[in-house]
């Protein structure tokens, strides 16, 4: 499983209920509908980010970044 | 200071004096720049004994043909609400006067006449001073006195009791503004709420982070709140907030042991935006050098609601060891502001990233981002740290100011802070357009 982002095309974003719909159907396990920003975060199947793609309406598909803070007592944060 | 080595003035060794002070070449006629008038409310140039008013709305898109130009004894350029006028000082002091009916005046100037800017010896000689110039500045690099007039003096900021070195570098400390109703949302490791130098503020928290609550287990995240929106006067020790007046949004996206994926990252953005915040402060990225669609996707849309997210450029670089870095994500995405860190001599912190080449990679402008003073988690209170996390709270804290001053929002607050940044002596490639600098009495 990859955790990925699902940045949906200006085009779809008054249809988002739509696209996440054929999301699911397409293997995403949804974890948030971001309205506002257009994007849905989830997780896939590796097997599945193609299906994804291929879903009308969306713009890319991203496995997600790790970012990642120094300890505490570092100097330079 | 001025350089003594400097001409105080540019200009160039065998002329006759100095450039600046040669007169300027005017026409005769006058520029006109009238009043914002909702109606089509016209001058009345009859009044200064002008008879002869050619308007621009009268001809085709072609323009104004230089034959009207020469002819009329004003033209109008309704666009541009600015007027091209032959008139005595008699004339034009009946056209400025209050009493005047009709649309107002604002200002009356000579025309003046434009020259292309410089033949081929001007443009060698101008060639050979710069290279000179940059001999100069790396001779003199080491007692930093190289700073030329109309540029920032070579000062070290320190601390004092009253402000950080920081506060007083965006000159925060005399600003009269505060970002009183400007929801200012930091995304982070979250705050201390018990913090005694939040208490009484407007505080909304809400947690990202599955399992975690935005108590701040961290500390990154409580000094990068008390730096964008710090009181102006705290119980104890020397101010080190700029936006103290702000309504603080904090968002905990990163764990209290320090790391957050791009969905908690997204989400708390998402959240920002939906509360209308005008200004979004993220001290966080991941080294990687291509901008990633969600972060470019996010950013456009913010700004396109209101909201501008401004992000640390990283701290990828050792300059001490030659190697400069580059902006990491989501600071590299075009949409998404990306700060650079400065120390107390205005000069490069050692760890700020580079702009990537390519589009979006940039650094955007920079901040004080070396040893800055803020809050931590009590009962510690106080930590000075480094880093671009930290110059970052300061640009978002000034963004806060100019939203409050303007108005402005999205596009035209990133512009505003470009805009009125204090230019250095430093690659753009590090430092963007320069220093942020908060709104000051009269701007």
């Amino acid at each position: 499983m990859t955790h990925v982002s699902v940045t949906v095309g200006d085009d779809h974003r008054g249809s988002l209920d739509g696209v996440v719909a054929n999301l699911r159907a397409s293997g995403l396990q949804v974890d948030q509908v971001l309205g506002t920003l257009g994007i849905v975060t989830g997780s896939a199947p590796d097997g599945a980010l193609d299906a994804l793609r291929g879903v009308e309406g969306v713009a890319s598909v991203d496995a997600q970044l790790t970012h990642r803070l120094p300890p505490p007592d570092a100097a330079v944060q | 200071m001025i350089d003594p080595s400097f001409p105080a003035v540019p200009g160039h060794p065998g002329d006759d004096g100095p450039a600046a002070v040669r007169q300027a070449e005017t026409t005769g006629r006058q520029i006109v720049v009238l009043a914002d008038a909702d109606d089509d409310a016209g001058v009345e140039w009859g009044r200064a004994g002008i008879r002869e008013v050619a308007d621009s709305r009268d001809f085709a898109a072609g323009g104004v043909p230089p034959e009207t130009l020469d002819e009329a004894q004003a033209t109008v350029f309704a666009q541009l609400g600015i007027a091209v006028v032959t008139a005595d000082p008699g004339q034009v002091a009946v056209l400025q006067s209050a009493e005047s009916p009709g649309r107002r005046v604002l200002s009356v100037s000579p025309e003046l006449v434009h020259h292309v800017l410089q033949d081929v010896l001007d443009y060698a000689r101008a060639y050979r001073d710069g290279v000179d110039d940059a001999v100069e500045r790396m001779l003199h690099a080491r007692d930093r006195n190289a700073d030329g007039p109309g540029l920032r003096a070579a000062a070290r900021f320190e601390d004092t009791a009253q402000a950080t070195w920081g506060i007083q570098a965006v000159r925060a400390d005399s600003s009269s503004c505060s970002g009183r109703g400007i929801g200012v949302a930091v995304l982070d490791t979250g705050l201390d709420l018990e913090h005694p130098d939040f208490a009484g503020r407007t505080v909304t928290a809400q947690s990202f982070v599955p399992g975690e609550q935005a108590q701040d287990g961290h500390g990154h995240g409580t000094h990068c709140v008390g730096t964008s929106c710090g009181p102006r006067s705290p119980s104890t020790g020397p101010r080190y907030g700029v936006a103290y007046e702000a309504d603080i949004f904090v968002g905990k996206v990163l764990s209290d042991a320090g790391s957050g994926t791009d969905g908690g990252i997204l989400a708390g953005i998402d959240w920002a935006v939906s509360n209308a915040c005008p200004v979004i402060s993220m001290s966080l990225g991941a080294d990687v050098m291509q901008a990633h669609p969600p972060y470019s996707a996010a950013g456009a849309r913010a700004l396109e609601q209101g909201s501008l997210i401004i992000a640390a450029a990283g701290n990828n670089a050792d300059r001490r060891a030659g190697r400069p870095g580059f902006v990491g994500a989501p600071a590299n995405s075009p949409e998404i502001m990306a700060v650079g860190a400065l120390d107390q001599e205005l000069a490069m912190a050692y760890f700020s990233a580079r702009s990537l080449p390519g589009r979006g990679g940039q650094v955007d402008i920079a901040g004080p981002g070396y040893q800055v003073l803020s809050a931590w988690p009590m009962p510690t209170r106080y930590r000075s740290i480094s880093g671009t996390s930290m110059a970052t709270p300061h640009v978002a804290g000034i963004a806060a100011l100019w939203a409050e001053a303007t108005g402005r929002r999205g596009l035209e607050l990133w512009a505003t802070l470009c805009r009125e940044s204090d230019r250095l002596l430093l690659p753009s490639v590090d430092v963007g357009s320069g220093l942020c600098l908060a709104p000051q009495e009269g701007a």
